[in-house]
């Protein structure tokens, strides 16, 4: 079954053009966004939540129409965004205190388990929190209120090696019962290798493929130059994909 | 709704804005232009928003399970609740200052009938105009407030003016006869403030719908 698809995704600025986005993730698994910097993931992820306003496309969530059904596909869904952080002067246990009030199936057991799990103090304000904690405490969040999709854009940029591979680790066991779905953006080709199921690649504003890892990386072996042996990495992929040649 | 007001007070609003909301007690002041009062009714919603960007208040609120104008209703009901807050923690200082202060104010208007009336115009100006400039882009507070502020204080200047001249003096009195005479521009008032805040809900509403966050 599929928990999101999305279908001819468009949205113009001035300078900058994301076109015909279509791809969908099963439930269970993990799919990695990937593109360089400015490829239009951020505008991708915003535009399926209704955050920034699409041109065309359709969004499906839990077989619903988001637009038409935005409040109950969010009681259902987590989201991280990079690098914003939420009131950073409040304490934890405010933000909870909050959050909670708006979901129907909040499990404070389940939450005070997860704050343990995570070592997060809730008397510690968010400005006190590393990125990795950050992160660690919106999951908390996102898992208290049973989300059945997590969407995180850019959740390991910023992160020491150490603390990203901890994620990715989570991230392989939150989907492990097949229950939850996981949808992340990221440029860092090494934690696709590590924890994806499906890839989708976006290149200046397009979809250039979106299917299962290794199929994904099967179709760009054409890529590969004369007399080079093995199968190209994701990271090798991606530069070639994008490699520009500047005349200066 | 109740969870969208607790959100505001509880995350989003400034403590400047419960500050400004408790300045209805200046009413009490002998000799004070009162229209000023309505001036903190504007401004403590105004550091709220400029807080609200700096804590991504929108961005939080967005991605909670409400519709995307749910953020604009948040943000009209905290609006709605401060003025109103601040105009019923005055009532009683007015009350007071008529068996206390005989001598009436003597730098305005009195905390009357029509000095109410003229504070619901002033707020429904201010908040129809800062609302839906501000939901426009959901980031440009001061732009908004300075196109909203600068109508606003004309209705507190002409209000403050007015009573000074004889012609006018009714407006200044606390006499009831007097204030039944007055009771018209506080209906107006209310009238006024009530279609401000739903229309300003709904242009913003319709605005924001097309906001890129």
């Amino acid at each position: 079954m599929d928990v999101l698809d999305v279908r001819g995704l468009t949205k113009h600025y001035t300078d900058f053009t994301l076109k015909d986005i279509t791809f969908s993730l099963k439930q269970g698994r993990i799919m990695g966004l990937i593109g360089k910097n400015g490829a239009g993931k951020t505008t991708t992820l915003k535009s399926i939540l209704n955050l920034v306003c699409p041109d065309a496309g359709t969004i499906e969530m839990f077989g619903q129409d988001f637009r038409k059904n935005e409040e109950s596909c969010k009681q259902n869904i987590g989201v991280v965004l990079g690098e914003i952080d939420f009131y950073k002067h409040k304490r934890l246990s405010d933000i909870t205190d909050v959050t909670k009030r708006f979901y129907e199936n909040w499990d404070e057991d389940a939450y005070q388990r997860y704050l343990k799990t995570f070592s997060l103090n809730p008397r510690k304000r968010v400005k006190e929190l590393s990125s990795g904690m950050k992160v660690k405490y919106m999951i908390a969040l996102a898992l208290s209120h049973s989300a059945r999709l997590l969407i995180f854009d850019e959740p390991t940029s910023g992160l020491d090696p150490v603390f990203r591979d901890d994620l990715l680790g989570l991230f392989r066991q939150l989907v492990k019962s097949g229950e939850r779905s996981i949808l992340y953006s990221t440029h860092i080709t090494s934690d696709l290798e590590k924890c994806a199921d499906d890839i989708t690649y976006i290149k200046d504003g397009r979809l250039l493929r979106s299917a299962e890892k290794s199929e994904f990386i099967k179709s760009f072996q054409y890529l590969k130059e004369p007399g080079e042996k093995g199968e190209l990495t994701l990271e090798e992929i991606m530069i070639r994909t994008e490699r520009r040649n500047y005349n200066v | 709704m109740f969870d969208l007001l607790y959100k505001e007070l509880k995350l989003a609003a400034h403590p400047n804005l419960f500050i400004f909301t408790l300045l209805g007690v200046l009413v009490i002041v002998p000799a004070y232009p009162y229209g000023m009062v309505f001036m903190f009714g504007c401004l403590g919603p105004y550091i709220t928003f400029m807080y609200g960007r700096e804590t991504n208040d929108i961005y939080y609120t967005a991605l909670l399970p409400v519709r995307k104008k749910d953020t604009v209703k948040a943000k009209c009901l905290l609006l709605v609740l401060a003025q109103m807050t601040q105009l019923i923690i005055s009532l009683p200082f007015a009350f007071l200052r008529v068996k206390v202060l005989l001598a009436g104010n003597p730098a305005g208007i009195e905390a009357n009938i029509a000095y109410y009336g003229f504070g619901l115009i002033t707020y429904a100006i201010f908040n129809f105009i800062f609302l839906t400039h501000f939901f426009k882009t959901a980031y440009k507070a001061g732009k908004a407030f300075l196109a909203a502020i600068i109508p606003a204080f004309l209705v507190v200047a002409v209000m403050e003016v007015l009573v000074h001249f004889p012609k006018f003096q009714w407006l200044d009195s606390i006499a009831p006869d007097a204030m039944l005479k007055q009771l018209p521009i506080l209906v107006i008032g209310i009238v006024i403030y009530v279609i401000s805040i739903f229309t300003a809900y709904h242009v913003s509403a319709e605005r924001f719908e097309h906001v890129d966050l």
